[in-house]
């Protein structure tokens, strides 16, 4: 009894010094040590948003910057957004952080360019801004080096351009959940339009470069790919796709047939969307079930539903090829290149591992860039090589006479392959005449402005005559 | 313009090994030109005619033979272009076009083991290497990160670095063979050049099962992508040029090539190094055409041992009827082997051999085979579907020893553009029978051990030719003995270099493709590292430059 008696002031002592060393200890947490729930949600969002799919170049530092982002302007460098004092963005407070997220506006106020997907970031909520910048700034390892700054021509080099450009596009409202609508649907809406920044690509871009409203997700050109129309509509968007089928190709880049991600989305799929929780799927695909449909009037049916097995194999069999390769027909070079993994009747795999050629948006489509692309170039899941390209074997008119053949044959037969759109695609693309017709509106407005002046010239010298 | 070429390299031949030597030296800033007899073929037309072949059995059929620059074919018979002097046949099968033989092989890369390079010392038969495996094996692992090689641990290579990957997943009908052949034998992957993962921009293996005649999807290595990577380098490859004459000083430095081009007209090339890269039988031959009053017997050839000591890997097969069924053609061509006779005591009386089992699908064959029996109807469907699910093979591949009567020699038939064409002479000794004979104890109990009925050994004195062309260009520290040293100089000229499988004076027991590509990489090294002042850069004056 005396011992415990005794003891009873020691535990006093000793529980005033725990307390006041878990007191210091969590002040300091508070002070120096990252929130573990705060960060892992900002690693997250970080990846729904795909900041690294533009912030880090091919092989470079995460986060440090360096791709080269191709615009019809020219190319468009991404920066260090590594908490590097000295050559990221080390020194930003939380609200320097959230103006260059959401509002498109750098620490020195400086604008950034629109290739910064902050039209849709500014839907994104201050908790999730929050986060983001705690995963940035308590995570992320500062990387000490620059990329060289982004040079785009004359009038387009004048930053503050974009000023005009905001005010214009730039909607700043945050993200308004429907009441009318499940907490699923209103969460795929945020992810949707808010970090997944979906209308990035898939939404046409207006003269201006900016996204047309009006069209949202009705299909966009992202360099030499083509992002397909991704409303409602049943013939040209995802309506004929179930919630479970969209989910699986948003998690594993592939429905079978439906269709498989290639180029920029496979890329997506690879360093963001695989990582979503399948909740997180379940509601984007939720809501993109709900986005007004739009149809492109060549689209008379699904996209995906075109063609059905078959071969052409007696107009080759026992036919020697030509002797100048570029004659070969489209069956013989489907014969050569295509027959091997996708079968004689273009039927794939049994498992699926290989898709067919039939029921597969990309001979479904009239817009036939990607199927092109996907010969050119093949199908890259990082780090694996699903589908060899053919840029090295094949010449512009055997991708042309091949591709051809495949719509006719699996797809569509209203979708043509031509020469010289293997051509253009091969050397990167259309060439744009933006910077042509900007300059060219600089020059009309000039001489409206003189125009302008010289009548109201004329008009008071009549007055004071 | 006037029509002369010059570089600093001369390489004759654009297979993986004249290729990947043209590179190394490309890579290291010097001008490097590489005359290919054959013609430029893509991977594309090659799969078609595969595809189109009613030989879909015969690797050769989809590589036709350039008229200016013919190379052996077989099937549907033989277009007489390899003369056999016999006492045995040596029908030896390669390709002359860019990018050479590889392009149909089962990509095995395999090292030797170390003893093979010292048969001489250690079991009194063939002839010690004048270098060892220890000065091969950065070699050895510089062609295999090359070619993207994987294999098993266990099979008598020691490494220094590991594989660049790891193996392309086990066929079920080799896990069901190394399962049911435990413990008495080890079945262990193949070492091949076959991408298990993507790598080096080429996708992995897929399991097409066409590996011969041609990998539809280069998930195994070949010369054409060799050639490729050359010029990638800087090498300037020019097709079509068959070269059939070697020029030289009075000091006995060669000084130039002579080609024909397809329409037979002559050209020249001169250089200050040449590299005979044209395989273990158009390099011989060609060094045997380039007499000259001081060589009246050709290059390289004072002591008459260009083209002798001609070597391959017979090999003699049991098929049977497993148990079980197996269904071959599932991955690879090639996948397993067992590698437990390669080396041991027993080299002093009997050839070593590897066993190897393929995978290749035994669809073609059956077929053909009941249907010339006469079996039709649903006794056809119901006996190919049995030996199709059931039929295995096992080989032996058997080392032959360096003997100098067995040589490539001129012939006195020419070929189209009126060259001497090559001649065999060949047969099969008693070291090898003898190899055969142990053999076959292991051939009925792996059957045994399978459960196998219906046993088919081949035909008594029957060894199929499996075309590892080594010996004819032999390295070997007396030149009395050999044809170049260990660094493949010829012995009779300062500066001719010899870079083919037929460098490899023993043949051990394995593919010879690798190690004549690590000897050849080894050279090239030496080479580099030989020269104390810095390349010119190329001086070439042609049309279209």
């Amino acid at each position: 009894m005396r011992r415990i008696l005794l003891s009873v002031p020691r535990i006093a002592t000793v529980s005033a010094a725990l307390l006041l060393l878990l007191v210091a200890v969590g002040a300091n947490a508070a002070a120096d040590m990252p929130d573990a729930a705060l960060v892992q949600r900002g690693e997250y969002l970080a990846k729904a948003g795909d900041c690294v799919a533009c912030h880090t170049a091919p092989k470079g530092q995460t986060f440090a910057g360096g791709l080269l982002l191709p615009t019809p302007l020219g190319p468009i460098v991404a920066t260090n957004i590594t908490p590097s004092k000295t050559h990221g963005i080390g020194n930003y407070s939380l609200a320097q952080f959230s103006d260059a997220l959401r509002r498109g506006v750098r620490a020195d106020g400086a604008h950034l360019y629109p290739a910064m997907p902050y039209t849709s970031y500014s839907k994104v909520t201050d908790d999730d801004t929050a986060a983001l910048y705690a995963y940035f700034m308590q995570v992320v390892k500062p990387v000490d080096t620059s990329p060289p700054p982004t040079a785009l021509p004359f009038p387009f080099n004048v930053r503050a351009s974009m000023i005009v450009w905001n005010a214009l596009f730039l909607d700043t409202k945050p993200f308004q959940s429907d009441p009318k609508q499940s907490a699923e649907w209103n969460r795929g809406a945020y992810l949707v339009n808010g970090l997944a920044h979906c209308s990035t690509c898939h939404t046409p871009r207006n003269l201006l470069m900016a996204e047309d409203g009006a069209r949202a997700l009705g299909g966009g050109d992202v360099g030499v790919w083509h992002a397909p129309n991704i409303t409602s509509d049943a013939n040209s968007g995802v309506g004929g796709w179930s919630v479970t089928e969209l989910v699986g190709y948003l998690r594993d880049g592939h429905a079978a047939g439906k269709s498989q991600a290639a180029g920029p989305m496979a890329e997506a799929i690879d360093a963001s969307l695989r990582h979503l929780d399948e909740s997180d799927l379940r509601a984007m695909a939720t809501y993109l079930h709900s986005v007004p449909p739009l149809r492109d009037a060549a689209d008379t049916r699904p996209v995906f539903s075109w063609g059905a097995a078959g071969d052409d194999l007696a107009s080759i069999r026992g036919v020697a090829l030509p002797k100048d390769l570029n004659e070969m027909t489209g069956p013989q070079l489907f014969d050569a290149h295509c027959a091997t993994c996708h079968q004689a009747q273009g039927q794939g795999s049994f498992d699926g591992g290989l898709p067919s050629l039939f029921n597969n948006t990309a001979l479904g489509r009239v817009n036939t860039n990607n199927l092109v692309m996907v010969m050119l170039e093949g199908l890259h899941r990082h780090p694996d090589i699903l589908m060899p390209g053919f840029a090295k074997d094949l010449s512009d008119r055997q991708i042309a006479t091949l591709g051809s053949y495949l719509t006719q044959r699996y797809g569509n037969p209203n979708a043509q392959v031509t020469a010289g759109q293997v051509a253009m695609l091969r050397s990167g693309g259309a060439s744009s005449n933006l910077v042509l017709l900007a300059r060219a509106a600089m020059v009309a407005a000039v001489l409206l402005i003189v125009v302008v002046i010289g009548l109201w010239a004329r008009r008071r010298r009549r007055v004071q005559a | 313009m006037a029509d002369t070429l010059s570089a600093d390299f001369v390489v004759i031949g654009s297979g993986i090994i004249g290729s990947l030597t043209a590179r190394k030296l490309a890579l290291a800033g010097a001008s490097v030109l590489i005359l290919e007899a054959g013609p430029r073929v893509t991977r594309g037309e090659l799969v078609a005619r595969f595809r189109n072949s009613p030989r879909r059995s015969d690797w050769m059929s989809p590589y036709p033979p350039a008229a200016w620059a013919p190379h052996p074919v077989y099937q549907p018979k033989d277009n007489g272009y390899l003369v056999q002097a016999g006492p045995y046949p040596y029908p030896a099968e390669y390709i002359r076009q860019v990018g050479g033989t590889t392009w149909h092989w089962a990509a095995h890369a395999w090292r030797n083991v170390p003893n093979d390079f010292k048969i001489r010392s250690l079991y009194g038969v063939g002839v010690d290497w004048p270098i060892t495996y220890e000065d091969l094996e950065p070699f050895y692992q510089e062609a295999e990160e090359i070619m993207g090689v994987s294999g098993a641990p266990n099979t008598g290579s020691p490494r220094t670095k590991p594989f660049p990957m790891q193996p392309v997943t086990e066929p079920y009908a080799m896990r069901r063979i190394r399962e049911r052949l435990e413990p008495a034998y080890p079945v262990v992957s193949n070492t091949t050049a076959r991408n298990s993962r993507s790598y080096d921009g080429r996708p992995a293996c897929c399991g097409n099962n066409s590996c011969q005649p041609i990998c539809p999807i280069d998930a195994q290595y070949h010369g054409g992508l060799s050639a490729d990577a050359a010029v990638a380098a800087g090498a300037r490859l020019i097709p079509d040029a068959n070269v059939y004459q070697l020029e030289h000083d009075a000091q006995g430095r060669v000084t130039a090539a002579l080609y024909y081009d397809p329409d037979k007209a002559s050209h020249r090339v001169t250089g200050k190094t040449f590299i005979v890269a044209a395989n273990g039988i158009e390099s011989p031959r060609l060094l045997l055409l380039s007499t000259s009053d001081k060589f009246p017997q050709g290059l390289a050839n004072s002591r008459d041992m260009v083209g002798r000591h001609l070597m391959d890997h017979p090999s003699t097969s049991l098929t049977f009827d497993a148990e079980e069924a197996l269904w071959l053609g599932r991955g690879p061509q090639s996948p397993s082997s067992i590698n437990t006779m390669r080396d041991g005591a027993f080299r002093s009386e009997h050839a070593p051999y590897r066993l190897d089992f393929t995978n290749i699908s035994r669809v073609d064959g059956t077929s053909k085979s009941l249907v010339a029996a006469g079996v039709y109807g649903p006794e056809l469907e119901k006996r190919l579907r049995h030996s199709v699910a059931h039929e295995l093979n096992v080989k032996n591949v058997l080392e032959v020893l360096p003997l100098p009567e067995h040589r490539i020699a001129l012939s006195d038939q020419k070929d189209a553009m009126g060259i001497p064409k090559p001649q065999a002479h060949y047969s099969i000794d008693d070291y090898t029978r003898r190899g055969h004979e142990r053999s076959q104890a292991d051939f009925k109990r792996i059957a045994e051990l399978m459960g196998g009925t219906n046993l088919r050994f081949s035909k008594d004195g029957d060894f199929a030719n499996n075309q590892h062309i080594c010996g004819t260009l032999s390295m070997g520290k007396d030149p009395a003995t050999s044809v170049c040293d260990g660094w493949g100089r010829a012995h009779d000229h300062e500066n001719l270099f010899l870079a083919s499988t037929g460098v490899l004076p023993t043949s051990a027991t394995c593919n010879s493709t690798l190690n004549g590509l690590a000897v050849a990489l080894r050279t090239a090294q030496h080479i580099l590292s030989a020269q104390t002042s810095t390349p010119t850069p190329a001086a070439t004056s042609a049309p279209g430059r």
